[in-house]
């Protein structure tokens, strides 16, 4: 286990805190599960660091509502705040417990895919190929969301998963994408990427 | 080995995708409920909370008493930690709910955190000649056209659970999730048809 870092002092706004921590709380709970179902190490392990990563939020958290308080009353409305932080380190935490199944070596057993099909909410693993029409494409001018029901939360390219990538991020050939949302508009996509498809439909 | 083992795994399936849905929903809805000050999502909430930790037993027995072979036992230990994740996540959407429940109002960073998230909250009200009136969730495909996720259906003081075949009324609220990308054409759906 890595060793506890000093964390640094920075004044953020507690609500910048707070959205980081709800953001990638969630994020971690999709991604964890794409370990644990597509057995990845390096996704796991990159789960793990983003929960250190929430771990020092936290703490920078506790700092800033404790300055933030000027009375009791004050204090009563910022615990709203802390008790919802600390759910999402949960939640966090509850993530890398699933990571950990899979950089320990254990391994979810096989049926875990037959869970997922079933769910209305999947996850998909696809594989950009050479001749895909969205190669060289930014992830806002996809619009994944609106037009299919799906969005992206990680890509895997050099050697290194790059997570949650912003709407300015270029899809490579090469790339291997970690895709979330409805079956139909997963499977769509899937083609798509598979170059097995050849057009983006309005 | 018996024939009985896939009934097994298919029971051991069946009850993992409750348990894993329903941890997930309760965070949404736990969310809404701190979005909305509402107390009676929040009481949703605990109440699927015990619920969650009846289907976290009854998985695990199915998952201990189903005949593995010895060097399947990793594989089920794996699937016993997702479990306790699942049962983990659902503790943590209580914790939120509870918030609600002691009656603390929203502090302003909180709605902001949660409207401003990623994964946003939304609630619209679904006109009276929009085009979901009397359709099914299943029919309205609304994660496909929209990307959002119906969390539960406001009718009048009843909270209901979106269950694919629920028909939409004039009216109800529907509370949902999803990418920031998707709520405008969700409040799209939800009004009035254009001519």
């Amino acid at each position: 286990m890595p060793p506890f870092e000093k964390v640094e002092y920075k004044p953020i706004p507690v609500r910048e805190l707070l959205l980081e921590m709800k953001n990638l709380s969630e994020l971690m709970i999709d991604l964890a599960y794409s370990a644990a179902l597509f057995n990845d190490r390096e996704l796991a392990e990159a789960v793990l660091e983003l929960e250190r990563k929430i771990d020092n939020l936290a703490y920078l958290l506790d700092i800033m509502t404790m300055i933030a308080a000027r009375d009791a009353e004050d204090a009563e409305a910022l615990l709203g705040v802390t008790v919802v932080a600390s759910a999402a380190d949960k939640i966090s935490d509850a993530a890398a417990d699933i990571a950990a199944i899979v950089t320990q070596d254990i391994g979810v057993h096989p049926i875990v895919s037959d869970v997922f099909e079933r769910l209305e909410k999947r996850l998909i693993k696809a594989t950009v190929h050479k001749s895909s029409v969205i190669i060289g494409k930014l992830i806002g001018e996809l619009d994944l969301a609106p037009r299919m029901g799906v969005d992206i939360l990680a890509i895997f390219r050099d050697k290194d998963w790059i997570i949650n990538p912003k709407e300015n991020e270029r899809i490579l050939a090469g790339d291997v994408l970690i895709v979330r949302g409805a079956p139909e508009g997963l499977k769509e996509f899937k083609e798509i990427c598979e170059a097995r498809k050849a057009q983006l439909r309005d | 080995m018996s024939g009985n083992a896939e009934v097994d795994f298919e029971k051991i399936v069946a009850k993992f995708a409750e348990l894993k849905d329903t941890s997930e929903l309760m965070i949404d809805l736990a969310y809404s409920s701190l979005l909305l000050d509402n107390k009676e999502l929040a009481e949703e909430v605990q109440r699927l909370e015990e619920h969650i930790d009846k289907l976290h037993t009854e998985f695990e027995l199915l998952v201990l008493s189903s005949q593995f072979k010895k060097e399947e036992a990793k594989g089920f230990l794996g699937l016993i930690r997702l479990g306790v994740a699942a049962e983990k996540i659902a503790d943590a959407a209580a914790q939120i709910a509870e918030v609600v429940l002691r009656g603390i109002k929203s502090h302003q960073v909180l709605k902001l955190a949660i409207t401003e998230a990623e994964e946003t909250i939304v609630y619209t009200q679904v006109a009276e000649d929009s085009m979901l009136v009397n359709k099914t969730l299943r029919e309205a495909r609304i994660p496909e056209k929209t990307g959002m996720w119906i969390l539960a259906i406001k009718r009048g003081e009843k909270c209901i659970r979106p269950r694919p075949d629920i028909q939409i009324q004039a009216g109800d609220i529907l509370i949902a999730s999803g990418y920031a990308e998707g709520v405008e054409d969700l409040k799209r759906l939800a009004s009035p048809k254009m001519e």
